[in-house]
């Protein structure tokens, strides 16, 4: 018996509502917390609202053309600064990559990373 | 909710996980003795991990800190409880102390997690990484940094929608959402407290626009552009992703400024800025590096000539005393400031400031302690009752402080510290065995 598979034993012969003898499936833990809080947070819905609107546009912005941060702000009419935080998550999490570098070695691009 | 279990006996309890905690924690272990270890962060290392390079040998900080990390994380002796808050210690005897350790849930377990970031990707959420300095997003779902230990996932759970996804992508199925917070009651014979420093807030210094012209950053934030480890893929403004190329600091940014309520010299700030310049110049080498500065404290060894090279490799020098920093066309910094050798009052245009933020005690620490008294030095770092010549011990006798919870100073000397502090702790161990 594997490690994982006799911990989860114990725990479906402790006390925890998790496992074989509890209440709670194992990889369904998310339902059973959402169901005692009575949903999720607010802001969190709001949040996360708000990055995929951000992200949609981003990606169907860079669809068209490579763009600078200045140009994406352009294009979004989205503050700068906002611009370069969901960008640089965007190029973290591996939708956006970095292009090249303008003449004036100033501005980079930002590419759809394909 | 809360859910009270067991009664748990050490040697040892060290609170705080960076440099300082952790060197006590491998001395006292490597004599025998049983030690926890607790941190209310998700990794042990404390700051000294998030660092790129030392001063004044620019040593990478991660190649330091990660084998100690993993030595203190390895030890038999040593148990760790990252996310842990310790709280109501009691001196019940000689040499007996009570004490407690809430746990939060990481809602992971971590003796399960592979840190494949499975679940990292299939998070949907956006959050500001505040291991970055909020310069970049992370997941609610998330390993905190590369070089973390415990190297395993955590769950951000005010910003988690509970939607699932991490726990459906986990190949181990070691996400757990039924964790819940766990109050232990500790036994233990002595105490050392590590607690490390606090930052000060840029914005309590609203003249310099931190948090309102947003190409003005702090040290700490420009660290991280410099780390392996970096938010962007070079240096740049988070103002408008430009790479900057007049680049300014201002030293003393609430430390040496009573107006503030921090008196005192942080040690560390015009060095680590000398750094940085120098690995400025390193990755930008068409970048101008000015130093606005009142004095600079270069006494350590190899800090003068630490500084020396900084001049010689082309960073410029100004005394100069900071009076606004305020934002111009395209995102650029107007500096007033008082040039303190000519006696007259200057401007300066640069595209990007960044504030060498002082150091402050970490406060509420004496408030762990019930029924003794934890005194405090007038500026609030943990007092020690005899500075010259046990500098570890404090107020209460089996109590001991380490690094920079006794004031600021720099790595090698919390260390030394640290060294002291595990001497004391250990003397006071055998001689009530």
């Amino acid at each position: 018996m594997t490690d994982i598979k006799k911990d989860i034993q114990n725990k479906a012969n402790s006390n925890s509502p998790l496992g074989v003898g509890g209440s709670v499936e194992i990889g369904k833990t998310a339902k059973y917390l959402r169901e005692k809080l009575g949903g999720i947070p607010q802001q969190a819905k709001d949040n996360l609202k708000e990055y995929n609107g951000i992200k949609k546009q981003m990606l169907e912005a860079l669809k068209e053309q490579d763009l600078t941060v200045k140009q994406m702000a352009e294009k979004i009419n989205m503050p700068t600064d906002q611009v370069v935080y969901y960008l640089m998550s965007l190029v973290k999490y591996g939708f956006v990559k970095t292009g090249e570098v303008d003449d004036m070695d100033e501005y980079y691009t930002y590419k759809l990373n394909k | 909710m809360e859910n009270p279990i067991k009664n748990i006996s050490y040697d040892a309890l060290v609170i705080g996980a960076g440099i300082a905690g952790g060197e006590v924690a491998l001395n006292l272990a490597n004599t025998g003795f049983k030690v926890l270890l607790v941190d209310k962060e998700l990794s042990v290392g404390g700051k000294m991990i998030m660092l790129s390079k030392v001063f004044p040998t620019l040593d990478c900080a991660a190649c330091i800190t990660t084998p100690k990390v993993s030595e203190i994380s390895r030890h038999p002796n040593i148990t760790i409880f990252t996310g842990s808050e310790v709280s109501n210690i009691k001196k019940i005897s000689d040499n007996e102390f009570t004490a407690k350790v809430t746990k939060h849930p990481r809602y992971v377990r971590v003796e399960d997690c592979t840190a494949c970031q499975l679940c990292e990707h299939a998070c949907p959420v956006n959050v500001r990484d505040q291991y970055q300095f909020g310069l970049i997003g992370r997941k609610a779902a998330f390993i905190p940094f590369s070089i973390c230990s415990p190297k395993a996932a955590a769950i951000d759970i005010d910003n988690c929608t509970l939607c699932g996804a991490c726990e459906k992508a986990c190949p181990t199925n070691c996400i757990d959402f039924t964790q819940e917070t766990e109050i232990m009651d500790l036994h233990i014979k002595t105490v050392v407290v590590a607690t490390g420093f606090d930052m000060f807030d840029a914005k309590k210094m609203p003249r310099y626009g931190y948090g309102q012209h947003k190409n003005v950053i702090t040290a700490l934030q420009m660290e991280r552009e410099l780390a392996p480890t970096r938010p962007f893929n070079t240096i740049l403004r988070p103002g408008d992703g430009k790479v900057p190329d007049k680049i300014a600091y201002v030293l003393c940014v609430g430390s040496r400024d009573a107006s503030v309520g921090n008196p005192i010299c942080s040690q560390i700030c015009c060095m680590y800025s000398i750094k940085q310049a120098q690995l400025l110049m390193g990755a930008l080498p068409m970048a101008d590096v000015t130093i606005y500065y009142i004095n600079i404290r270069s006494f350590g060894k190899g800090f003068e000539e630490f500084y020396q090279q900084a001049k010689g490799m082309g960073v410029n020098f100004v005394k100069g005393k900071i009076g606004r920093i305020s934002e111009i066309e395209g995102g650029n910094l107007m500096l007033r400031y008082e040039d303190i050798n000519e006696g007259k009052l200057q401007e300066a245009e640069h595209d990007m400031v960044i504030l060498s933020t002082g150091v402050l005690p970490n406060t509420g620490i004496d408030k762990f302690f019930e029924n003794q008294t934890l005194t405090l030095d007038p500026f609030n770092f943990v007092g020690q009752s005899d500075a010259l010549a046990s500098p570890a011990k404090t107020s209460i006798e089996g109590v001991f402080v380490a690094g920079t919870a006794t004031g600021p100073m720099d790595i090698p000397d919390s260390i030394l510290s640290a060294g002291a502090a595990s001497s004391e702790a250990i003397s006071y161990l055998i001689q009530r065995s």
